[in-house]
């Protein structure tokens, strides 16, 4: 089969798509949570508007975090210059995978910043006093929440740059290998987050909640958020281990 | 390392499955795990004379939440450094 360019360009358009395609659907879904938290904690509570606006902007815009790094991603995908024609079957691979990782990995985390953020506005409501202490656990919890999605973004930029061209005459087998290994490592840290982004935003969120409603306890709930969230991005971690392996060691 | 083509699919496919593996392995536990805590900040914050009790709950039961996304990370490995 002879190589020329094109393939390689199929693979980063294609890339490019998927990115900001997957990546965009819960930005969405967790920018709309606040704000529909939002809106509802304005009607309970008219007095404390400017508090819960401010804390829903700031949360929206937290939560939209990951479906900026999916844009970067697909961004460099599409004029990042990577088409040439000798990082063959290897680079093809690799830009298709760099989308994939980012693109799936922007799905948990934006869905859990979103759970956080809605949260803290509805506790807001309940409580105005304690706003600012609210919005700083809801800023922590959501930071919690992105630490997965800057995994896949590493991921993807390794794979976009540190991916060597293709050496020339190697077995068709080898080729094939190394381009699956190199899409095995996009879909384990991409797959990967959706879990640990999604869990720790859960986390984040009874915390917020709980911060409404018996403020005295701050302490007890932040440690508890804090170790929570520490077990709950293990697999995280153990996606980033594999998709190194696959991306180095294989 | 040179291999056949026959080789080299067997072996393209165990990394790929490996990768699906691990992905979709770490799904449930940190959804899991997530939920567990969220719901231990809400029981410490009702009772906090509790929180002792409810952190030690929490972390077993993240334990156990965790087993699956540990069997996912030895099935990776495996299919890595020992197939093909």
């Amino acid at each position: 089969m002879v190589f020329s360019v094109e393939y390689i360009q199929i693979a980063s358009y294609l890339g490019a798509g998927i990115c900001v395609g997957i990546g965009a659907v819960t930005t969405g879904i967790g920018s709309g949570i606040i704000a529909g938290e939002g809106a509802l904690a304005i009607m309970k509570q008219p007095k404390a508007n400017e508090q819960i606006f401010r804390t829903m902007l700031i949360g929206q815009a937290a939560a939209q975090t990951a479906g900026i790094f999916a844009l970067v991603v697909s961004m460099l995908l599409m004029y990042g210059g990577f088409d040439v024609v000798e990082g063959g079957w290897f680079r093809a691979a690799a830009l298709l995978a760099a989308g994939i990782s980012m693109g799936i990995g922007s799905l948990g985390p934006s869905l859990g910043a979103g759970y956080s953020g809605g949260q803290a506005c509805k506790s807001i409501a309940r409580m105005p006093k304690e706003s600012n202490a609210i919005m700083g656990n809801m800023l922590i919890g959501q930071a919690l929440a992105q630490t997965s999605a800057i995994f896949a973004l590493v991921v993807s930029l390794l794979l976009l740059y540190s991916v060597p061209n293709q050496p020339a005459g190697i077995s068709i087998g080898r080729i094939i290998l190394k381009s699956m290994a190199l899409l095995g490592a996009g879909f384990s840290i991409g797959f990967g987050t959706i879990g640990p982004g999604a869990g720790i935003g859960f986390v984040a969120g009874k915390a917020n909640d709980m911060m409404g409603r018996f403020p005295k306890e701050k302490p007890k709930i932040m440690r508890t958020m804090f170790l929570g969230a520490a077990v709950s991005e293990s697999t995280a971690i153990y996606s980033l281990v594999v998709a190194f392996l696959l991306i180095f060691a294989v | 390392m040179q291999f056949t083509l026959a080789q080299g699919i067997v072996k393209a496919a165990a990394l790929l499955g490996a990768g699906l593996c691990m992905g979709m392995g770490a799904l449930g536990p940190g959804v899991g795990e997530g939920f567990v805590a969220g719901k231990a900040c809400e029981g410490i914050a009702r009772s906090p004379e509790n929180a002792s009790l409810i952190t030690r709950t929490m972390l077993v039961g993240q334990a156990v939440s965790e087993s699956t996304g540990i069997y996912s990370l030895v099935i990776a490995l495996l299919l890595i450094f020992s197939t093909g």
